[in-house]
């Protein structure tokens, strides 16, 4: 019975992986850019949500806020965030200089900006994991022995919705097609009539919500935020991308759930220090076998979706 | 005139690929743009479509100068390029290609003009719903005008749509251009097959290394010597 709840735990924290885990594989599946303000976007969210939630707005403006619009702030904090990451590393760079830094100047300024804003935040509020109460955060559903946390089932539903809607607008809509479009031939999508610089900023906000949510989610789940959260998630989401297969939506959602179980059962066999290790173990040698990972196509950066 | 191109000037770099060009192309004409490999006859349809910026000259299109505009823009007044090589999405279904061609439409009758194609190619009609990779070469090349077509061109100008496409299928490729022109559609065709092009095309111009060096009307260039030269000039495996 012990290890079933632990696959239950495991499910559930890869659903807080497959969000970062879809926004890394959205970015590069279209942008061919491995966007690392990703896991910051993830802890903005997060933090901005606790202390709206402890002191209130900024300034003295309001008493503190409730935990439901503290969360929905701070997720509208980590679009406008990436949007901020869009303005100064991806379009600037790509106006200033062309297709010749296509790769390593956004990937070294999206870097910078990741410890810009979280030295920002460890100013503000200090290293120590804060507390984040919601009023269901130990309603616990008891089945046949196993105990699964509501908002644990809240979350993972919500970010599987989420991905579903998501792979809708992509395969469904005009917006979806022209970012598929731009994504496999942005010379050619230029001749279609799509403006390539307003749908990148689109691809942005939708990073910038996924990780928000995925923050919120795991502040309601585990009841604490740091100004460290993203770090710890961000690697395991770029593993559970890997495992998934590059700039395959469905390959995230599937890694990011591997990733999870992983994670649990390791430490639940072998200790709370090995899951790192498993995690990459698994990660490499996946790879020698099936360098694509599960479900990715041939070439990088070449019709994805 | 529909289409007024004046001194258009392009450099990538060092390499002066389009030099001081002047064209024109007048409401319902076909007319053709011929050289040799590397002449700059893409990178003057590219500089036209807007996918590129000129460093000199001025594009005008139904008497509006458009140089300033964007790709959108410009696709959205009527003027619409099928590249060179095709350039179909081919991570998108068959289906999906033609209503991308459609993208800066937001009218009701995209669906039924995606119909209306499938009505004139019945073998992409047939493939509607696999993606556009496993078509053959000639029905690329359908769908790449197809996909054009959904914008509702006022002028389709097509980059070397002959590339690779055996005879019979170039004859079939012509005929539909002619249809195109007959109901409406003004042309601009490069060509490196300067026999079909001159026999399709009222008009046509000579590009030689980057420079306009003759012009005049099919008659006229096909006995041109310098239509000849152009070609032996520039490289070896041309026409
Ligand atoms: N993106 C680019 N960057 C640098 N040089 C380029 C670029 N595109 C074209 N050129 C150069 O510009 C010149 C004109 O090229 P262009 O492709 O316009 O010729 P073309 O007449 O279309 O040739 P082809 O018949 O081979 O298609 C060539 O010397 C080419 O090498
Ligand atoms: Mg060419």
């Amino acid at each position: 019975m012990l290890i079933v709840q632990q696959i239950l735990n495991g499910i559930m924290l890869g659903g807080i992986y497959v969000g970062v885990a879809v926004a890394f594989t959205l970015t590069i599946g279209i942008l061919n850019f491995l966007n690392f303000t990703i896991p910051v976007l993830f802890m903005l969210s997060g933090m901005i949500g606790w202390s709206l939630s402890f002191y209130g707005l900024p300034f003295g403006l309001s008493e503190p806020l409730g935990w439901l619009p503290s969360l929905g702030i701070g997720i509208i904090c980590a679009i406008l965030a990436s949007l901020v990451v869009e303005r100064f590393t991806y379009r600037y760079f790509k106006a200033k200089h062309g297709d010749a830094t296509e790769h390593a100047i956004p990937l070294v300024s999206s870097l910078g900006f990741l410890l810009i804003f979280e030295y920002m935040v460890l100013i503000a509020h200090g290293s120590d994991p804060r507390g984040f109460h919601t009023p269901f955060g130990d309603l616990d559903l008891r089945f046949a022995g196993l105990v699964i946390s509501i908002p644990q089932i809240l979350s993972l539903v919500v970010s599987l919705a989420i991905v579903a809607g998501l792979s809708m607008l992509l395969r469904r809509t005009q917006l979806g097609r022209a970012l598929r479009a731009t994504a496999e031939n942005p010379d050619a999508a230029v001749l279609m009539g799509i403006e390539v610089n307003r749908i990148v900023p689109v691809v942005f906000v939708l990073t910038g919500l996924l990780c928000g949510l995925a923050g919120a989610l795991f502040a309601v789940n585990y009841g604490e935020v740091s100004p460290y959260m993203g770090d710890q998630v961000g690697t395991k989401a770029i593993a559970g991308m890997v495992i998934g297969g590059l700039g395959s939506v469905w390959g995230a959602i599937a890694g990011g759930l591997i990733v999870g179980l992983t994670e649990t059962l390791s430490i639940h066999f072998f200790g709370a220090t090995s899951a790192q290790i498993t995690v990459w173990g698994l990660l490499l040698v996946l790879l020698l076998f099936r360098p694509k990972g599960l479900f990715g196509h041939n070439a990088i950066g070449k019709g994805k979706f | 005139m529909l289409l007024e191109v004046d001194g258009l000037d392009l450099r990538y770099g060092a390499t002066h690929a389009v030099k001081g060009v002047s064209l024109n192309v007048a409401e319902g004409e076909i007319v053709t743009v011929l050289g040799a490999n590397g002449a700059g006859k893409s990178s003057l349809l590219k500089a036209i479509a807007g996918a590129v910026r000129p460093g000199a000259g001025t594009i005008r299109f139904d008497g509006k100068d458009i140089t300033g505009r964007g790709a959108a823009a410009r696709v959205r007044a009527g003027l619409m390029l099928v590249p060179e090589g095709r350039q179909i999405f081919v991570s998108l279904t068959v289906e999906e290609n033609l209503l991308i061609g459609g993208y800066t439409r937001s009218d009701a009758e995209i669906a039924r003009d995606v119909e209306a194609v499938f009505d004139r190619f019945p073998n992409l009609a047939a493939r509607r719903g696999a993606l556009a990779s496993v078509l053959s070469g000639g029905e690329q090349q359908m769908l790449a005008v197809g996909r054009a077509l959904l914008s509702k061109p006022r002028l389709m100008m097509l980059d070397e749509p002959s590339l690779g496409l055996s005879p019979i299928l170039v004859d079939q490729l012509f005929g539909l251009i002619g249809d195109l022109n007959r109901q409406g559609l003004s042309i601009l065709l490069v060509e490196q097959n300067t026999h079909m092009a001159l026999e399709i095309a009222a008009r046509g111009y000579v590009l030689e290394l980057g420079a306009l060096v003759a012009e005049g009307t099919a008659a006229e260039l096909g006995a041109d010597p310098r239509l000849a030269e152009a070609y032996l000039g520039a490289t070896d495996d041309a026409a």
